[in-house]
C-alpha cells in the first residue's frame, strides 16, 4: 500500500496519473499548499523541503520525496512505465531529467510572474515565458519523429510531463502552435488514467483542451 | 571509451567529478557556450535541447544528455555512488531530484537576476533570494543529521549539489 501526500498541482498530479496506471492501492493525503500544510511537522519528517507529492510505501517502509524520484522508484518497483533496454531506458531518464530539471522550474516561474504576478516585472514575464516557448519548441521537434518522449513506449518522461502542459492556458501558450505536443497532449489526456489522476483529489477543473 | 561534452559550469562539473571518482577514462569535447557551440547541428545531434553536458559511450553505443540522466548512467555503469536498494537508492534519488529540479535551477535564476542582470526586476531578485535561502536552510537541516545527502555514503546526490 502506498500512502501519498499530495495537492492538485502539477507535481501531485505526476503521481495520481502513474499510480492509476500501475492499479496500485493508494490512500491520499491531502495537502492544501494554499493553507501551509506542507509546514507542518508531520509533513516535514517525510518530505524536508516542504514539497508535495511525497509517498511512504508502507510494503517496506520507504518514503520517499520529489516527483521525479518517486516516479522512477514506482517504475523499478512494479517494472512498468521505464524500460528495461538500455537505448530506451536512457532516453526515459533523459527525458524525465529534461522535465525535472527545465520545463517543471522554467514552466513553475512563468505561472509565478506570468500567471500571478503579470504586473510585477515585464522583463521576468517575458524572459520564463520565451523559455516556455522555447521548451514546447524542443518537445515539438522530439515528437514530430517520434511517438513518445523515450521513442517508442508511453513512460513516466511523458507522465512526468503532461501535466505541465496541461498548464499551457495558464502559461498563455496555445498548443496548436506545436502540433506534435498537441497531438501527443491529446492522446495522453484521453487515457482514464489520466482522467482519473487528474481528479485526485477531487477538482472542478476540466482538463484543458486546446 | 567516454566523449563527454562540457565546459566549465556546475553542470559538467558533476560529471567531471563523477568520472574523476571513478577513474573511468574520457576525452573532454569543450563546448564553449559563450560562443554558442551549444548550437551548432553535431552538437544538437546529441542533445536537442542545447545544454551541456552530454556523454557518448562508446562502449555500449548510449548516448545521453542532462547532467541527473548521465550521473545515473555512469553510476548504474560501474555500481559506484548510487546505491542499488532500499531506502539509501531512494534518499541518493530524492536528493539528487532535489537538486535537478530545485537548487540548481533557482541557483541559475538568482545569478541571472541578481550577477548577470542586477536592477532589471527587483522583484524577481527578492523572490529568488529567498527561495535560495530557503533551499540552503533544507541543505543545512539535512547536513545536521547525516554525512552526506543520502545518508551515510558519498554518492551522486553530493556530487549534484557541491558544484
Amino acid at each position: 500500500m502506498i500512502d501519498l501526500y499530495s495537492w492538485g498541482t502539477p507535481n501531485g498530479r505526476k503521481i495520481t496519473i502513474m499510480l492509476e496506471e500501475l492499479g496500485l492501492e493508494y490512500t491520499m493525503h491531502p495537502i492544501n499548499i494554499a493553507k501551509d500544510d506542507q509546514f507542518k511537522p508531520e509533513f516535514l519528517a517525510i518530505s524536508p523541503n516542504n514539497k508535495i507529492p511525497a509517498i511512504v510505501d508502507t510494503d517496506n517502509g520507504q518514503t520517499l520525496f520529489e516527483s521525479g524520484a518517486i516516479l522512477m522508484y514506482l517504475a523499478e518497483k512494479t517494472g512498468k512505465f521505464m524500460p528495461t533496454e538500455d537505448k530506451a531506458r536512457w532516453a526515459t531518464i533523459e527525458w524525465l531529467m529534461f522535465q525535472m530539471g527545465g520545463v517543471g522550474p522554467m514552466m513553475g516561474q512563468t505561472h509565478h510572474f506570468v500567471k500571478y504576478n503579470a504586473d510585477k516585472s515585464a522583463y521576468a514575464s517575458d524572459r520564463y515565458l520565451t523559455e516556455t516557448k522555447r521548451l514546447y519548441k524542443v518537445m515539438d521537434a522530439r515528437l514530430a519523429n517520434n511517438e513518445w518522449l523515450n521513442g517508442d513506449s508511453y513512460s513516466i518522461a511523458d507522465i512526468a510531463t503532461w501535466p505541465w502542459v496541461a498548464r499551457h492556458d495558464w502559461q498563455t501558450v496555445d498548443l496548436n502552435d506545436y502540433p506534435n505536443v498537441a497531438r501527443w497532449y491529446k492522446t495522453i489526456a484521453a487515457r482514464p488514467a489520466t482522467q482519473r489522476g487528474w481528479n485526485v483529489p477531487e477538482t472542478e477543473q476540466k482538463i484543458p483542451m486546446p | 571509451m567516454i566523449d563527454l561534452y562540457a565546459w566549465a559550469t556546475p553542470n559538467s562539473r558533476k560529471v567531471t567529478i563523477l568520472l574523476e571518482e571513478l577513474g573511468l577514462a574520457y576525452r573532454l569535447h569543450p563546448v564553449q557556450i559563450r560562443l554558442g557551440e551549444q548550437h551548432r547541428h553535431q552538437f544538437l545531434a546529441i542533445n536537442p535541447n542545447n545544454k551541456i553536458p552530454a556523454l557518448v559511450d562508446h562502449e555500449t553505443g548510449i548516448q545521453t544528455f542532462e547532467s541527473g540522466a548521465i550521473l545515473i548512467y555512469l553510476a548504474e555503469k560501474t555500481g559506484r555512488f548510487l546505491p542499488k536498494s532500499g531506502q539509501a537508492r531512494a534518499a541518493t534519488l530524492h536528493w539528487l531530484m532535489w537538486q535537478m529540479s530545485g537548487f540548481g535551477p533557482m541557483l541559475g535564476n538568482l545569478e541571472h537576476f541578481s550577477k548577470l542582470n542586477p536592477g532589471r526586476s527587483a522583484d524577481a531578485e527578492a523572490h529568488f533570494q529567498r527561495e535560495i535561502r530557503r533551499l540552503y536552510g533544507v541543505l543545512n537541516g539535512r547536513l545536521g543529521e547525516t554525512d552526506h545527502l543520502n545518508g551515510d555514503a558519498y554518492s551522486i546526490a553530493d556530487m549534484a549539489t557541491w558544484p
